[in-house]
């Protein structure tokens, strides 16, 4: 019993960190989509030199890893803007996951039958207009299932945010480990509140799919 | 379109009226009276290192440390403010003054030497090198250990040893294991993965007893430097006043005082 009582301290003490898990996880993933489906449309639809500049992009990021990203983020950039280290990790993952959701994208708007944005130029869509009404929204709904992943991925690498001295899950759960010399209880409650957070987001976004669901 | 063009002026406005700010508030004390002006020294550690740093259960960090450090701070005439961050970003961290300086057990080598500067040393610690309750392995002096696998923490000087020490005397690279904490290490020793753990002294002793381990042998044979407050080269006056304030709480027997408290030998 006493094991149990614990747990649920030490389960307490990491929702606190919680928090701040799901704000790095939000702003991340929103930065990443907002420019990710900017550079996936650049990247099908664009001139060749936008092509090309979002594919350079795409594979100079995706290279690099992200703890690499948060750093040159954090010490070289923040520099010249004063950002704090919760903003910065925030945004250097959402650099990199925009990297990774074009690619989510590209796939998403290449598997939209070309006759779609031929149909819509016939009926006298401009070209913009086109990817807006036509190509986006069908776009979007075929990309839920592989950004379920990187929804998945970037909330764990949300951690990585420790580094520059965001106290989220994991690092709370090493304050604890620290303390009290128990790593198994402490990881595990920090995997236990993962697990969680990871179910109730892929529920949400199965139901945004099956909502969203085209009928074709 | 208008929007998004007020919108990019706008951020670089902010830029850069932020970064005009950061560069203010320069005067005679250099950045010490930056420090002063602020009215808050910002304080840079790795709190997962107890008894020297450690986060305690209310949330608060804790340590001999993080005591001596407020000590600083409030002869200085300012609020201390903790920044907890990863060991291997306290030294980059001071370079690019996102703190003004750190306290995290860190010794002086010549390697940090060149990035930041350091304190006059506030504590002389040992090493101490775990194995195994029932390792055959005999340990008289740091270089026995040479040619058996050894766990040391990522960017310590315990590793900057190992490598320069251990390496050229028949420790093969592949035998150094590096940990980003020493528990972890611990683990891996008492799993057998490796036979030694080289650590500071101090957590040494809580470590071996929480996870069975034995003390091997500890010794001042490995230890290069004292441990420092290290803050951004070339603020002379900076460390002038440091250095003075933690020469004045040694001898009134302050240091002494809070290494008793926290059981440091």
């Amino acid at each position: 019993m006493e094991f149990l009582q614990d747990l649920w301290l030490l389960i307490q003490y990491l929702l606190a960190g919680t928090g701040v898990t799901l704000g790095v996880t939000v702003i991340a993933l929103t930065t990443g989509f907002l420019v990710g489906v900017l550079l996936a449309t650049g990247r099908v639809y664009g001139s060749p030199a936008l092509s090309a500049f979002t594919a350079i992009y795409s594979l100079v990021i995706r290279a690099v890893p992200v703890i690499v990203v948060i750093f040159i983020l954090y010490f070289v950039i923040a520099r010249f803007v004063d950002l704090s280290p919760f903003l910065s990790g925030s945004i250097a993952l959402g650099i990199a996951s925009s990297a990774y959701q074009s690619e989510v994208f590209r796939g998403a708007i290449i598997s939209v039958p070309q006759g779609q944005m031929l149909a819509a130029r016939a009926v006298g869509m401009s070209r913009i207009a086109a990817i807006r009404y036509i190509i986006l929204p069908q776009a979007l709904r075929l990309a839920i299932p592989p950004w379920s992943n990187e929804a998945a991925i970037v909330l764990k690498d949300s951690s990585l945010v420790y580094v520059i001295g965001v106290a989220e899950i994991l690092r709370r759960a090493e304050y604890v480990s620290a303390r009290t010399l128990e790593p198994f209880l402490a990881f595990g409650a920090a995997a236990l509140i993962y697990f969680l957070l990871t179910f109730l987001t892929n529920r949400g976004l199965d139901w945004l799919e099956r909502r969203y669901r085209l009928l074709m | 379109m208008k929007t998004l063009r007020l919108f990019t002026i706008a951020i670089f406005a902010a830029a850069l009226l932020l970064s005009a700010c950061g560069g203010a508030g320069t005067s005679q004390e250099g950045y010490l009276g930056e420090i002063k002006e602020r009215g808050t020294l910002i304080v840079g550690t790795s709190a997962d290192y107890p008894p020297y740093e450690s986060v305690d259960e209310a949330g608060n960090f804790v340590g001999f440390d993080l005591d001596l450090i407020r000590e600083v701070g409030k002869r200085l005439g300012v609020e201390v403010e903790i920044k907890d961050m990863a060991f291997d970003a306290l030294i980059a961290a001071v370079q690019e003054k996102k703190v003004d300086v750190v306290i995290a057990a860190m010794q002086t080598s010549p390697e940090r030497e060149e990035k930041v500067d350091f304190s006059n040393p506030y504590h002389f610690q040992k090493d101490a090198f775990l194995t195994t309750a029932d390792s055959t392995l005999v340990l008289t002096k740091a270089m026995d250990a040479a040619g058996h696998s050894i766990g040391v923490q990522t960017g310590t000087l315990q590793e900057q040893w190992t490598i320069d020490n251990l390496v050229p005397a028949g420790t093969s690279e592949d035998q150094v294991f590096r940990y980003e904490r020493v528990d972890q290490g611990a683990l891996d020793v008492k799993a057998g993965r490796i036979e030694i753990l080289f650590i500071n002294a101090d957590p040494a002793g809580e470590l071996a007893e929480k996870e069975g381990l034995k003390v091997a042998l500890v010794t001042d044979e490995t230890v290069v430097g004292g441990q420092c407050i290290a803050m951004p080269q070339g603020e002379t006056q900076l460390k002038a006043e440091i250095d003075r304030i933690l020469g004045e709480m040694e001898s009134e027997g302050l240091i002494q005082k809070l290494q008793d408290q926290w059981g440091i030998p």
